[in-house]
């Protein structure tokens, strides 16, 4: 406890502090190997995102299957432990080196949040579960635009530089389409956005040429034809977006996409690492994860253990390189 | 007449008891959430969305829209009783709300803030529901020029709150441009003054500093006046004899304000990203420029407060207009909405009314039932709150400088916001005391980042140049509105005697 | 009073103002106002409008009297040191603790002819708000960084 402090004591701000601090007083002795999961210990589900988000629906989706089929023998508490775009949740769950019984679902911010600010702790060092599915970008141009596919698309934007909008700049959002316009071979400038309303309205009001979004909040746009979806950044189509080409279809695939995982807290018992892989891949073969993989237009993209672990390495890494090439990042 | 028909089928829906009663259930709550400082709308609709899960569709989303708009009538009653605003649309209603209670005249102000609501949030549904495919296509012409030329008609409203020394006024708006540009950087992603920091890569939020500015400020300032000291009495030593009831002139000197306030916040509600707070702060300063008794503005002016709180309301339906004709959510709130009808597997977007008349519909039947619920419990609720300014300051105090604490921290569950509320709050007491604007201060930190991202955006579209905001229609539209006002607003001034009815075409 | 105001002010700005030549591009690379114009005119602009209503305020010299209330200024400092220790106090022993605390100390100074009342208060308060918070709406509440043993 005493190292944890000196640590991390010092030097970081509000609750992050508090989280990694407060932690090691609330976690008892760690866990006896042997048993795992022992039906006594509760726990303890780390949200960290405010309640309504994609993590907390990912987090609280995972709970009520792991409860419908009695995956987990002992009470799962879920707690939302919002704040620094994930950075007092993830410090939280850091802070409980060691513990089998402290657990925490992952989305972009996990590798882009350690990029922008001092956090203690890197996505690869947490002990790695499973990656479940991935967030996928689709790119769409107006309902009335001329472009028809993504041929003409990439024809055009070679022809007269466009415009791409999308949310945020250390994000998936602008690195898919600055990784996809060097695969093609055009160019385009990047209108960063504060949110997913804005953005639509600009390309709506024809102030941008086109805009990359999950599919699952503008589905209702591209259904009613205002926008026409060009292609999808994932490894598969989703079932709402058939007939749209993926980037590695048409030759451009760029191997970037937001993590939706489940990780331990750093060195937690091997027992436990491989309990949650063996409970997760029962839970990706239930009905419900399917409805709601499907619901969230996400990917299934499942990778367990030092694979996701891997895999988050290598997308920090592609995400670093490009946020320094624009100078996003020092 | 089918909308009256649609409507009906939806009213239909709305009256079953078991959606009546989901209906009660959000209105109580959103009035909660609303009175509680900091703790505003979006907050209380993503905690309580959880619950809903197992609910029907129908019920679930008439009681979270109630929560939304609901917030909107509690939000006010901490503004006009404490000068603590409960939630960000309610800052501009401490303006005037408040120097009315100081004069004795809370529960006026009370009855009058919740029929102003009612007047607002009515007016809303009514355009939503004749007018709905209309205003869709102003939500959809809403690029990076206008939301740059709608921050700057905004920025003009400065000029009415920068009080009468210009240079502190001037120096409450820079700082709050100042803190406006905390955060990393929209556009490369680089971090201005967070100094590694988690939490301030969001950027400053607004409510903790308005709560410590108002709120806090006000206490503080309070003390210094001695008001702890006087005997029993509270912030004002209540009269029984003085009405609970506004007076007749009351009413008949606001009547214009509120159907200006209502169009005006309508129309600001239903561009996405403005939403009520930009609308409650605009319709303030508009009616301050417009109105006879326009310098006697901020010492409890009826007109002050009904103006911002008509204007919050009826912008609370407009953010309607974009999620259930576009899919696309105008406000944090909305957002969470939106979340909801996606957990149901609903497709928000044009064709939405089509596919879920039931729903939506039934949605817009329920906000008429619901505005109706929120007046009658404000009504009966006021007494209660009334009872508040009774309360002995000296026991009073402390207990504002808990609830203003809590309820910041219980936004994002940050110690740097609630540090920075009791920051603010020092500061606003010194601002207060020297003749500084703290109104233009939180104004600014509002509409500063607005502005400056929505500028950056366009250069890059445009590559540079400004020929972009005269070559599309809807922001020469803007300018031309903005020149208008500026032009005409001063003349009908120089007439002095301008009747209501005629500055009423003017300001709408 | 108000010119200290005003030179804590200038300070703060010229901090900003460094920050924003110092750390911040004043030109994206592509040539438009990047993360530090905006910046660069705000505290330039702030930094001359503060020392010039400085300059003021030293104009008007003596003839300007301050209203001196050493009285009105001992309770404001008492109240505003009471505040920044329930901030401290929040961030040791959470939500509850602090308030408690917080309203007990505060109240006794503020209301001594009612120690029962506000007794009661000092518990009732943090006791309904925890209920309402925590309970009810399952909001936020500053969590404690020490426990205490109750």
């Amino acid at each position: 406890m005493d190292k944890t402090e000196t640590k991390f004591g010092r030097g970081l701000l509000g609750a992050v502090a508090a989280a990694v601090v407060a932690a090691p007083l609330a976690v008892a002795t760690p866990a006896i190997a042997q048993d795992y999961p022992s039906a006594d210990e509760t726990l303890d589900w780390t949200i960290a995102f405010g309640p309504g988000g994609g993590n907390d629906i990912m987090a609280r989706s995972i709970i009520e299957i792991l409860n419908k089929y009695d995956l987990y023998p002992g009470e799962i508490s879920a707690e939302n432990r919002a704040g620094g775009s994930g950075a007092v949740g993830w410090g939280y769950l850091y802070a409980q080196d060691g513990n089998g019984y402290g657990i925490s679902t992952t989305s972009g911010s996990f590798v882009t949040t350690p990029l922008q600010a001092d956090t203690p702790w890197q996505p690869e060092d947490f002990t790695p579960v499973a990656l479940l599915a991935t967030d996928d970008l689709v790119l769409v141009v107006n309902g009335e635009s001329d472009i028809q596919n993504i041929d003409q698309f990439i024809a055009n934007a070679k022809e007269n530089p466009i415009t791409i909008g999308g949310t945020g700049s250390v994000n998936v959002d602008f690195i898919v389409p600055t990784l996809f316009a060097k695969r093609a071979g055009f160019e385009f400038d990047y209108v960063s956005f504060n949110s997913m309303s804005e953005q639509t309205t600009a390309l709506l009001s024809n102030a941008l040429d086109a805009m990359v979004g999950n599919p699952g909040e503008i589905l209702g746009l591209i259904d009613s034809g205002d926008l026409r979806p060009m292609v999808f950044s994932g490894t598969s189509t989703p079932a709402a977006l058939e007939g749209v080409p993926t980037m590695g279809d048409i030759g451009y695939d760029i191997g970037v996409s937001m993590p939706r995982g489940l990780i331990l807290p750093p060195n937690a018992p091997e027992e436990a690492q491989t309990f949650w892989i063996e409970t997760m891949k029962k839970v990706v073969e239930t009905p419900e994860w399917d409805e709601y993989i499907s619901s969230n237009t996400l990917t299934p993209t499942v990778l367990y253990g030092d694979e996701f672990r891997t895999f988050l390495g290598n997308t920090k890494n592609g995400f670093e390189t490009v946020l320094r090439e624009v100078g996003a990042i020092e | 007449m089918d909308i009256f028909s649609d409507l009906m089928m939806g009213l239909s829906i709305a009256i079953s008891p078991i959606n009546l009663f989901y209906l009660l259930i959000g209105a109580i709550v959103g009035m909660i959430v609303g009175v509680i400082p900091g703790f505003g709308p979006s907050a209380g609709l993503a905690i309580l969305l959880p619950v809903t899960f197992g609910m029907d569709p129908i019920g679930a989303i008439m009681m979270l829209a109630a929560i939304y708009y609901g917030a909107m009538y509690g939000g006010t009653i901490t503004s006009i009783l404490l000068n603590t605003p409960g939630e960000s649309a309610t800052v501009a209603s401490t303006f005037d709300g408040f120097p009315l209670a100081k004069k004795g005249r809370a529960g006026p102000a009370l009855v009058m803030q919740a029929a102003a609501s009612f007047v607002g949030g009515t007016v809303g549904v009514i355009l939503i529901t004749i007018l709905a495919p209309l205003f869709a296509q102003v939500s959809r012409s809403f690029g990076p020029p206008e939301y740059f030329l709608l921050a700057v008609m905004g920025m003009l409203t400065l000029l009415v709150m920068i009080g009468t020394n210009w240079k502190f006024g001037v120096i409450s708006a820079l700082i709050g441009f100042a803190l406006g540009t905390v955060g990393v950087d929209l556009e490369t992603g680089q971090g201005r003054y967070t100094f590694g920091s988690a939490e301030l890569i969001g950027g400053i939020y607004f409510i903790p500093i308005a709560i410590g500015l108002f709120g806090l400020g006000e206490l503080f300032y309070a003390f210094y006046t001695g008001l702890h000291k006087t005997g029993t009495g509270g912030i004002v030593q209540y009269d029984k004899e003085e009405r609970f009831w506004p007076s007749i002139e009351d009413w008949v000197s606001t009547r214009f304000t509120m159907v200006r306030g209502s169009i005006l916040g309508f129309v600001v509600g239903v561009i996405p990203g403005a939403g009520a707070t930009i609308a409650s702060l605009m319709a303030y300063s508009t009616e301050r420029s417009i109105s006879k008794n326009g310098d006697n503005f901020g010492n409890g002016e009826m007109a002050g407060l009904v103006a911002p709180e008509t204007a919050n309301n009826a912008a609370s339906s407009g953010a309607m207009i974009p999620l259930l004709t576009l899919g696309i959510p105008g406000s944090a709130s909305t957002a969470v909405l939106l979340a909801a009808f996606l957990l149901w597997g609903l497709r928000p977007g044009p064709l939405f009314m089509e596919q879920n008349p039931e729903l939506a519909w039934g949605l817009i039947a329920s906000m008429y039932l619901g505005n109706m619920v929120l007046l009658v419990i404000s009504i009966f609720a006021i007494p209660l709150f009334v009872q508040m300014i009774k309360v002995p300051y000296r026991v009073l105090g402390p207990s504002v400088v808990v609830v203003c604490a809590l309820g910041t921290f219980s936004v994002h569950a940050s110690f740097i916001e609630t540090y920075l509320m009791f920051a603010a709050g020092m500061v606003g007491f010194f601002m207060r005391l020297y003749g500084f604007s703290p109104a233009a201060l939180v104004l600014a930190l509002v509409l500063g980042p607005l502005a400056e991202e929505a500028l950056r955006q366009t250069m890059t579209i445009s590559r540079g140049s400004f020929g972009i905001f005269i070559e599309r229609t809807p922001s020469l539209s803007i300018i031309c509105v903005t020149i208008a006002l500026v032009v005409l607003l001063p003349l009908l001034n120089r007439f002095g005697n301008t009747s209501a009815g005629e500055s009423e075409k003017a300001g709408s | 009073m108000r010119r200290v105001f005003l030179v804590v002010l200038l300070a703060g700005v010229i901090y900003y103002t460094y920050v924003a030549f110092a750390d911040l591009n004043f030109l994206t690379r592509t040539g438009r106002p990047g993360p530090g114009f905006f910046p660069r005119v705000i505290g330039i602009s702030a930094i001359f409008i503060i020392l010039w209503a400085l300059i003021d305020e030293l104009r008007k010299g003596a003839d300007e009297q301050e209203k001196a209330n050493p009285e009105a200024w001992q309770d404001v400092v008492m109240l505003m040191a009471l505040a920044i220790g329930y901030a401290v106090l929040l961030r040791m022993f959470g939500g509850f603790v602090a308030t408690v605390i917080f309203l007990g100390v505060t109240l006794m100074v503020l209301n001594r002819t009612q120690p029962l009342k506000n007794f009661a208060l000092a518990i009732l308060i943090p006791g309904g708000v925890y209920l309402l918070f925590d309970r009810v709406l399952n909001a936020n509440m500053p969590p404690a960084l020490y426990d205490l043993p109750i």
